[in-house]
């Protein structure tokens, strides 16, 4: 008994003293927390964000998008619109595939008919939806690809900045699962090493990079659920970036010596969206009011640590289409209660707002309370996201006034990305199908879509967004921002697109 | 021994089908399950998939195939991942059970001596004291208690890394946060049946042979003492298979907890079903094993 004991208390002590691995911190080694892993390493076979930010580093698209949001050549040497329906791409000549192969044109034909699956009626990949528009790829010659669309297509180079150009030899001979786990290879600036699954993902430099080779040899996405838990890896140089900081965190990460924070305004605009179809927000009167129950400002101020920016309408402002002459409603709780008086309700009126954004709990809470004192007396119900949500969502939001979210593009820097899924009354439109009814709208936005003349775009969308800051749909509140926690032994600062593109990272000097 | 062993298997067998009841269940409580895997599709599309699933089948069918299934292993392909639900609990099983398992030695190595002391000195401030700090231990959070305990030792002390499960020295932390949860428990067990055998006869007569007090406490009581220590872990086991749900999030340690809270986020139900399913039997089995150690161990139970 006694030696057993003492045999559990040495090993324990030896435990305690031996060296500490924490993920191999050379300064050659970037490591970066994700709250999960995709479900596969095969940049076509899954949307999910976590998986696109390790693709990213992996794979390389016909282009690129820089920090300032411009197209740059990547796969592609340039391109150009031929015609309303046809696009032409100079390939990179010399390019090589992580197991030494160059890529051809036949590789980038492939990797799009992977995903169109031309002929076949169900799809598999989930990002089909993105280039369906894409009717047709042509071999012109060994450098030159053509793409032609079914109809004029605006969003086809916003759609390339992330579509991954996969070897045909390599996937047909290990086939797609192994290419999804174990022998995933790419183009891009890292190639996989090892993958061990809700632990990490662990890349290292490709010498032959057509860029050249990243100031990092090896690259490291661990897998870590738990803010608190990434937060306490940060500090003691565990991880050298986090992402999605809350503002509760930000005065900690940046008085701690070893830690940094950078951050940047995003595509993700919060908005409620009401429920135009029964009282009280039928009126259009009851629809302002709300917008004028709003102190945006206060809100980013004090609940937001700055870090946000109000909104005319959800078109956010770095997004295509963005009008600065719309300007976001005042603050101004006379006007509110003097518009509810018009629309029927003197004596203001109950109403029942739904969310799933666990995270803006109190932000959610602080707007019911502004609409309760200017007379639309507000209940919040907070819903878990998951079954409860979604159950909620198919009953079409029954017995509900409306809905507290936000919504990010998918990081398609276009007015469409987010005027459509939210206004559009058609199967295709989200929350639109359900709450929204201007009259009018689903026209402008179908017209907005099928037209590759930017400026003709430019101008229904300025017509769109008077619109619909007049008819008001929604409550438009703000834009948020990203920030991320980067050790101070790393140069590296957040994108608007919420990339991780770490070809750009560097050790800070 | 053979009458008794049958009648704890029987016992066990029909558990396992209540357990395949709930997990059943677990689909069909969620509402329309067809509807929760196709959101945004057409309500014919929704048809097919609803007969594909054999959704339209009635329920008490339904169940007895997938029971059938069960058996085999078999809980379909995770919506998620693309793969057999039922392999990739399995792939995780060996850390949670790992993990539990760390935590009862850690949650033993604790509450044995303290308990022992406490039996030997009761009454006294150490008592008093052990009691109240290992009580502390329990009434707070698991969650709570593994963010505490990774600011002291990881953050503060760096003595330990923070997260992970990938050397001994990451596995510490997340099995002392675990059996913080079970030790005050070991250690009031450890502590009543010291004080039950320590004035017994035959501790008096080892003695009275002149053996010296630490090997009659450890020798003779503690080994007597040790019989409702058993049980009780086989109890606990269940309690911390649920709390390494908790650990395996905070800790970022690849276990099947950690997995099952993920699909349920992604309305996974193969993978919540296959896990909920696989840690059921295991505590069944647990309390199977603890059964049938305690017949080793105490032969007055044969004879009932």
């Amino acid at each position: 008994m006694t030696r057993w004991l003492f045999g559990l208390l040495a090993m324990m002590f030896a435990a305690l003293i031996a060296p500490i691995d924490t993920g191999a911190q050379g300064k050659d080694t970037l490591t970066v927390a994700l709250p999960s892993h995709a479900p596969t390493l095969d940049p076509h076979m899954h949307f999910e964000r976590v998986g696109v930010l390790v693709n990213i580093n992996m794979f390389d698209s016909l282009l690129h998008r820089s920090a300032k949001l411009e197209f740059e050549p990547s796969l592609a040497t340039s391109w150009k619109a031929l015609s309303d329906t046809t696009w032409e791409f100079k390939l990179r000549k010399g390019v090589k595939f992580h197991d030494g192969s160059t890529m051809t044109a036949e590789d980038v034909k492939y990797s799009f008919e992977r995903v169109l699956e031309p002929g076949k009626e169900k799809k598999k990949s989930p990002q089909y939806g993105n280039i369906r528009a894409i009717k047709e790829v042509k071999i012109v010659d060994a450098e030159t690809i053509h793409l032609i669309t079914d109809k004029p297509f605006p969003l086809l180079l916003e759609r390339l900045v992330y579509f991954g150009i996969v070897p045909k030899k390599h996937i047909e001979k290990v086939g797609e699962e192994a290419f999804g786990s174990t022998a995933t290879v790419g183009t891009g600036p890292w190639k996989l090493v090892e993958w061990k699954r809700d632990q990490h993902i662990r890349l290292e430099a490709f010498d032959q990079h057509w860029r050249g080779k990243p100031a990092f040899k090896y690259l490291v996405f661990r897998a870590i659920p738990e803010v608190a838990t990434a937060v306490a890896e940060l500090k003691t140089g565990g991880v050298d970036i986090i992402r999605n900081v809350n503002a509760d965190l930000l005065p900690d990460l940046k008085n701690h010596p070893q830690t940094r924070i950078s951050t940047t305004p995003i595509l993700r605009v919060h908005y409620i969206s009401l429920d135009m179809r029964s009282a009280p927000f039928d009126k259009k009167a009851a629809r302002q009011a709300a917008n004028y129950a709003i102190d945006r400002q206060s809100m980013i101020q004090k609940m937001m640590a700055g870090l946000g920016k109000e909104v005319a309408t959800v078109v956010q402002p770095p997004a295509f289409g963005f009008d600065p002459s719309v300007k976001p409603y005042p603050y101004d709780p006379k006007k509110a209660k003097e518009l509810l008086a018009q629309a029927g309700y003197p004596n203001g009126v109950d109403i029942t707002l739904h969310s799933s954004a666990v995270d803006w709990r109190p932000h959610f809470e602080a707007l019911g309370q502004m609409l309760t004192e200017v007379g639309l007396r507000t209940t919040v119900k907070m819903w878990d996201p998951g079954p409860a949500w979604n159950k909620f969502f198919q009953t079409e939001g029954k017995a509900t006034n409306g809905q507290y979210g936000s919504w990010g593009n998918y990081s398609v820097f276009d007015a469409d990305a987010v005027l459509h899924p939210l206004y559009h009354t058609e199967p295709g439109g989200w929350i639109g199908k359900h709450y929204a009814r201007v009259e009018g709208l689903d026209k402008l936005i179908d017209e907005a879509r099928s037209t590759v003349d930017q400026l003709r775009r430019k101008r229904i969308y300025a017509d769109i967004q008077r619109m619909i800051r007049e008819e008001a749909p929604s409550v438009f509140l703000w834009t948020q921002n990203d920030t991320l926690g980067i050790s101070k032994k790393v140069a590296y600062e957040a994108r608007p697109d919420e990339w991780l593109w770490l070809f750009a990272a560097r050790p800070a000097s | 021994m053979p009458a008794f062993l049958i009648r704890r298997l029987l016992r066990f067998v029909v558990v396992c089908v209540g357990v395949s009841l709930v997990t059943f269940s677990i689909l069909h409580a969620s509402g329309d399950p067809v509807a929760l895997i196709m959101p945004e599709a057409a309500e014919a599309d929704r048809d097919r998939l609803r007969e594909a699933l054999g959704l339209t089948d009635p329920l008490a069918t339904q169940f007895v195939r997938f029971v059938a299934h069960a058996a085999r292993g078999d809980f379909g392909q995770s919506f998620f991942h693309r793969e057999p639900a039922f392999r990739l609990v399995v792939e995780r099983m060996p850390t949670t059970l790992g993990l539990t398992c760390l935590a009862v030695a850690l949650a033993l190595l604790i509450a044995i001596p303290t308990g022992v002391y406490s039996a030997v000195f009761r009454n006294t401030i150490g008592d008093h004291a052990a009691t109240a700090v290992v009580f502390l231990g329990q009434s707070m959070p698991v969650f709570w208690i593994g963010i505490m305990l990774m600011l002291l030792f990881a953050v503060q002390w760096r003595l330990l890394p923070v997260s992970g499960w990938d050397s001994w020295s990451s596995m510490v932390l997340p099995a002392l946060t675990l059996g913080s949860f079970t030790t005050p428990l070991f250690m009031r067990i450890v502590r009543s049946s010291m004080l039950e055998v320590i004035n017994l006869d035959y501790v008096r007569t080892a003695r009275a042979k002149g053996l010296s007090e630490w090997l009659v406490i450890c020798r003779h009581a503690l080994r007597n003492a040790a019989l409702p220590i058993v049980t009780v872990i086989g109890l606990q086991f269940g309690l911390l298979l649920g709390g390494a749900v908790l650990t395996e999030s905070v800790f970022a340690v690849p276990g099947v907890g950690r997995l099952i809270i993920g699909a349920i986020r992604q309305l996974d139900f193969p993978i919540v079903q296959a896990g909920v399913f696989l840690l059921a039997i295991m505590i069944v089995l647990a309390n199977l094993l603890v059964d049938i150690l305690y017949v080793y161990l105490n032969p007055t139970v044969r004879l009932r």
